[in-house]
């Protein structure tokens, strides 16, 4: 399970980042003593650091560079000064992404998720039951058989096997469609999810998807 | 000044002339003195006096003529104590040393507002960061305790954003100071941001977000781009007709230019009101039937764009359509000091 550390000095804030990230199934530390972060972080060895700028003692870019200099830990920088000299700034000393207040606690979640993706190259070959999951070419293979996603319905399964066994709401996979350029309506998401439940149902996967009502969907193992 | 003024302002000095002259004349008669000595007398007095007016008159003319032309051909007006030649006669220099008193003192008044508003402007931003602490702490708490109110407090905290936002770049804008960072920025990055943004409320008013082309990068600040991009939308939304609604993005690569057109098939704007939107605090009759209308979105989409060298423009007819067109220039110029 990934381990989070949470560098934030507003307590409320920081409180309920914390709860965010423990119901999405991540380990989160908060920082108690902002004189030495530094070691700290040396300690705890996080995978990925969620970071403010304004800090009490020590500048986030400060503490940005410091880390950088000895490890390659992903680093979010997250910031309520949205100016484009911050985050260029942030990102030419090595942050992996750059995220301003207010953000979306979904989109905060997507990006966590795709910089330990970037960083964690072992997932080459996914599979889901028999299939072989090849997302650039929209497909899914079993020996010599091959369902062709279209660019949705893949997005939309990727989504619910990274969270398998765990009901995912339509917002959550809303959310994962638009961050993907895909900007759809209630109807398409609609449309896409029987139109990818049907195509996993060609080959036999019936119990796949599993709709709650009211909630969202489940892919089983 | 002319003769005839310099005559006139000098009619005082002139009628003495002409009257100690008289007495002389009088004396002169009353002591018999023979005709070639009054004439002699005469002359001295009248040509020595002639003379010194002469003077007088010519060095005054030389400075005032000076002096008028630069302040005319002035800009700056007040920079006209820096322009004038050392004068020869007192007045000219009492009124010198003094319009560089008056210079000084009004440079000082400036200097001193011009500190506070750049107070003022500090403060204000760092307290637009320090409230969007609660708002982010809203956010989280919304989404950490799912309640039924939920979409509603998502609604006004997304609100509070944009009135907060606006009043950021308000203040950004009205500095005079360079604010922003110009780079090459991918076009569908940023309206992918002001996408995320307003999904909740598109997707609740059934608005489809269409868009097309946007694969190309511009010259420009991302931060403020997205800011604009995000209140064309946050009009297109709030003046949407209900059924069938869409907003469409589209990008065209021209030969010098880039344009990006946000369209949307919302209630338009009337034609008599059109060329007066971009004005502060302007709302015409949508706005005034809208309550939430602060009449600064689109006068910030101007001003912005202005400050980034983009144009901007605006179509629309009533009760059809409205399209924003912001265009950017394929600028050499940028190019090369981002090499």
């Amino acid at each position: 399970m990934p381990k989070i550390k949470i560098i934030e000095d507003d307590i409320s804030l920081a409180k309920e980042l914390k709860e965010l990230l423990e119901n999405a199934g991540y380990i989160a530390i908060e920082t108690k003593d902002f004189s030495n972060i530094y070691e700290e972080i040396q300690k705890e060895e996080p995978n990925l650091i969620l970071l403010d700028i304004n800090l009490p003692k020590i500048s986030g870019e400060v503490l940005l560079e410091k880390i950088r200099k000895e490890s390659n830990i992903p680093i979010i920088m997250v910031t309520s000064r949205n100016n484009e000299l911050d985050e260029v700034l942030s990102m030419s000393y090595g942050a992996d992404d750059y995220i301003t207040k207010p953000y979306n606690p979904t989109i905060l979640l997507l990006r966590i998720k795709a910089v330990l993706k970037r960083t964690d190259r072992k997932l080459d070959k996914i599979a889901y039951r028999e299939l072989e999951i090849i997302p650039e070419k929209g497909s899914l293979r079993r020996n010599k058989e091959e369902i062709i996603l279209t660019k949705n319905e893949m997005i939309i399964f990727l989504y619910l096997f990274q969270n398998q066994e765990k009901i995912v709401t339509r917002d959550e996979l809303m959310t994962d469609l638009w961050n993907n350029n895909e900007y759809i309506n209630d109807n398409a998401l609609t449309v896409n999810i029987s139109r990818l439940r049907k195509k996993l149902k060609e080959i036999g996967y019936d119990d796949a998807i599993e709709t709650r009502k009211g909630q969202g969907y489940i892919l089983h193992e | 000044m002319n003769k005839k003024e310099y005559l006139k302002d000098k009619w005082l000095t002139i009628l003495i002339i002409l009257v100690n002259y008289f007495i002389i004349l009088l004396i002169l008669f009353a002591f018999k003195i023979n005709v070639q000595a009054t004439l002699a007398i005469s002359g001295l007095y009248l040509i020595g006096f002639m003379f010194i007016l002469l003077i007088e008159y010519l060095n005054k003319r030389t400075f005032y003529q000076d002096f008028k032309k630069k302040l005319d051909s002035l800009d700056q007006k007040y920079l006209i104590v820096e322009m004038l030649q050392e004068p020869n006669f007192l007045e000219a220099k009492i009124l010198i040393e003094s319009l560089y008193e008056i210079d000084k003192s009004m440079m000082e008044k400036i200097s001193e507002y011009k500190n506070k508003t750049q107070e003022f402007k500090e403060y204000v931003e760092l307290w637009i960061h320090e409230v969007k602490l609660p708002v982010s702490s809203l956010t989280l708490i919304t989404h950490n305790h799912k309640t039924d109110d939920a979409k509603k407090i998502l609604e006004q905290i997304h609100r509070l954003d944009n009135y907060l936002e606006q009043i950021l770049y308000y203040v950004r804008s009205e500095n005079a100071e360079k604010d922003y960072l110009i780079t090459k920025v991918a076009l569908s990055k940023v309206i992918s941001n002001v996408a995320l943004k307003n999904k909740d409320i598109l997707l609740e008013k059934n608005i489809d977000f269409i868009v097309s082309d946007v694969n190309i990068e511009v010259m420009t600040d991302s931060k403020w781009l997205e800011f604009m991009i995000n209140q064309i939308i946050d009009n297109s939304i709030k003046y949407s007709k209900g059924k069938n609604s869409f907003i469409k993005i589209v990008a065209k690569e021209e030969k010098n230019r880039v344009d990006l057109a946000i369209y949307d098939n919302g209630i338009g704007i009337k034609e008599e009101e059109l060329p007066r939107v971009f004005e502060k605090t302007y709302t015409g009759s949508n706005g005034r039937n809208n309550k939430n209308s602060t009449g600064m979105g689109l006068y910030l989409v101007k001003k912005l764009c202005t400050k980034l060298g983009h144009k901007v423009n605006i179509k629309s007819k009533n009760n059809e359509f409205t399209c924003v067109i912001i265009s950017f220039s394929k600028d050499n110029y940028y190019q090369v000091l981002n090499k």
